[in-house]
């Protein structure tokens, strides 16, 4: 049940709270700094005799380590009527987990955003190191039935913290993308790594011959389809056209977009994030 | 020109359920995230709209079915060449006899059959001619009036082949065959075929009549004379003087009275099938006028097509379904 993930931070926290990610704070840490005149840090025992004596105004100098700090988690999750197809609910809701125990694991906080035609309050979860309220959030949802689009994205910087955080954007990206890109660009201001939820289920197990009807998930419409081995090409070329056109867009924002396909692991995300953080 | 109607109109109300195809595909759909991924496809979209119009059509079918769709009874004007055709035949039991006077064996037809024959033939040839037929022995027999169905006429003359009754009223006979002329418009030649064997006194009454209504209805008479051997013909001048009366050759009598008509009349004497066969080919030349005439086209059921087209395309869409896939 306890999945850990192992995500670490290739910049600096603004956090003035002692973590364990690497921080702008100076203080208790194993990570030289910089030298510090005695009376802006007032700490004897962390005098650098050489550095004093080769100052031309021969004050004291003391070594300065950098402090390990706190860094908020977010999960900013999609929870529009297409993330209901399949397993993405229950994936969203794994992850959602394994993020907390995670976050709560390094000591930092956790905050839970969801988004569906707008914000709502109850699907608010805001920073916190409380277990209880994750776990009450997850059967929450775990109940719920995913219904509407995604549009509430757009506003959802409106309820991160102002310094800079790491934001987990969980979706399956199934919108226009100049919405994605006026989603990443209210983003800017933070971490975002994006986990693109797909199902290999609804583009590449789809029959040869037959005609097939199609219901949208979001807004009702119909289509029937007369499947034959050339549209199901078609219809595999266009899902590979639309990835590439979204790692174009993560990759244009500075992120590179996770996407998990064949069923949820939290050692692909942690591989990732590992790769993420050389 | 179709007009179509219905037996039970308040049925048609069914056909608003024609629209429903429109509404509803009858698919079990799959719930599919993102319809807009999905790239467009004009060879689904044609089936779809196909597979619409069948439902459509289908139901349409069976309520119009249901509704008793037929084809009114109509009236088609028609311009041809040919005549308005009344054939009198003689029943009388002469008839049955040959050429020869004898009673028919295997080699000789009687005369009644070679003309039914010739007739049948001749029917056969004059397709836009409006032919009636009528008959008398004793008394005339209404047989057929004046149609355009040639079946309706064969069978008519076919007719005849039943055993033929006893005397020769020939005015009666041609007292009827005038009356099917009135209430007809008076368009091409109007013609009655006599054909007979023998020849009976025609009343001073009766002359008059038929001299009135042969002037009234313009009609011209042709008189096939079927002789037997060895009696008098319709040409023959009588050889004693006191057999010059209407009583002892009604032949001839008969045929002066036709002559002085003052309609157009023509007489034939056939003493053998061939010289018939002649005559008929005679009139046949003759009478080819010009001729307006109505055909009666009668009500057509068309129900068991509409149930047939509902049938094949609940069977279209029946063989659909089972192409159907679902996730």
């Amino acid at each position: 049940m306890t999945e850990t993930l192992h995500y670490r931070l290739p910049w600096q926290s603004s956090s003035v709270y002692p973590g364990a990610h690497p921080g702008q704070m100076i203080g208790a840490g194993q990570l030289f700094k910089r030298h510090e005149p005695l009376i802006a840090s007032p700490d004897p025992r962390r005098i650098d005799l050489r550095a004093s004596v080769l100052d031309p105004f021969s004050s004291y100098r003391v070594r300065v380590y950098q402090q390990q700090s706190t860094v908020n988690v977010y999960v900013l999750a999609d929870m529009s009527a297409s993330m209901g197809y399949a397993d993405k609910q229950q994936t969203l809701i794994r992850f959602l987990l394994a993020a907390a125990n995670s976050a709560f694991d390094y000591g930092d906080k956790f905050g839970f955003i969801g988004c569906t035609e707008r914000i709502e309050h109850r699907w608010l979860l805001p920073a916190c190191r409380h277990m209880g309220s994750v776990s009450a959030l997850t059967k929450q949802l775990e109940r719920l039935s995913f219904s509407g689009s995604a549009n509430g994205l757009q506003n959802a910087a409106a309820y991160l913290p102002a310094e800079r955080s790491l934001v987990f954007l969980l979706s399956d990206c199934h919108f226009p993308l100049p919405q994605l890109r006026a989603v990443l660009g209210s983003l800017q201001g933070h971490d975002v790594i994006p986990l693109v939820l797909w199902n290999q289920h609804e583009y590449a197990a789809l029959p040869n011959w037959g005609l097939i009807s199609f219901q949208d998930m979001e807004n009702n419409a119909t289509r029937m389809l007369f499947m034959r081995p050339a549209l199901r090409q078609k219809i595999m070329d266009a899902y590979r056209q639309r990835q590439h056109d979204l790692k174009h867009i993560f990759r244009a924002f500075g992120s590179e977009p996770l996407f998990i396909t064949e069923g949820y692991s939290t050692q692909t995300i942690n591989r990732y994030l590992q790769q993420r953080a050389v | 020109m179709m007009s179509l109607a219905v037996d039970t109109p308040w049925a048609l109300t069914g056909l608003l359920l024609a629209l429903l195809p429109l509404f509803n595909n009858g698919m079990r759909s799959s719930p599919a995230p993102w319809l807009t991924l999905i790239p467009g496809d004009t060879l689904s979209v044609f089936i779809v709209c196909c597979l619409r119009l069948c439902g459509v059509a289908a139901i349409a079918g069976l309520v119009l079915g249901m509704a008793g769709l037929h084809r009114t009874e109509q009236s088609r004007e028609r311009i041809g060449h040919g005549a308005h055709i009344v054939l009198l035949l003689d029943r009388s039991s002469s008839m049955d006899d040959t050429f020869a006077g004898r009673a028919p064996n295997g080699s000789d037809e009687s005369k009644a059959t070679a003309a039914r024959r010739l007739l049948t033939d001749f029917v056969k040839q004059r397709q836009n001619d409006l032919i009636g037929v009528a008959e008398y022995s004793t008394s005339p027999l209404f047989v057929m009036p004046l149609t355009e169905n040639k079946n309706a006429v064969q069978a008519a003359i076919a007719a005849t082949a039943t055993p033929a009754l006893g005397f020769t009223h020939v005015s009666k006979g041609l007292g009827m065959a005038l009356s099917f002329f009135q209430q007809q418009p008076v368009t091409g030649s109007r013609i009655v075929l006599l054909v007979s064997d023998g020849a009976a006194a025609i009343d001073h009454d009766s002359e008059q009549k038929l001299r009135f209504w042969f002037k009234q209805q313009q009609v011209r008479l042709y008189w096939i004379f079927l002789r037997t051997a060895n009696s008098p013909g319709i040409f023959d001048q009588p050889e004693d003087s006191r057999d010059d009366n209407a009583g002892a050759m009604p032949e001839l009598y008969l045929h002066q009275f036709f002559l002085g008509l003052g309609s157009p009349y023509q007489a034939y004497e056939a003493e053998s099938p061939d010289a018939l066969k002649q005559a008929i080919a005679d009139i046949n030349q003759l009478e080819n006028l010009p001729m307006h005439y109505v055909e009666r086209i009668p009500k057509q059921d068309l129900s068991a097509a509409c149930y047939s087209v509902a049938a094949f395309l609940l069977l279209v869409l029946l063989g659909v379904k089972f192409c159907e896939v679902e996730r």
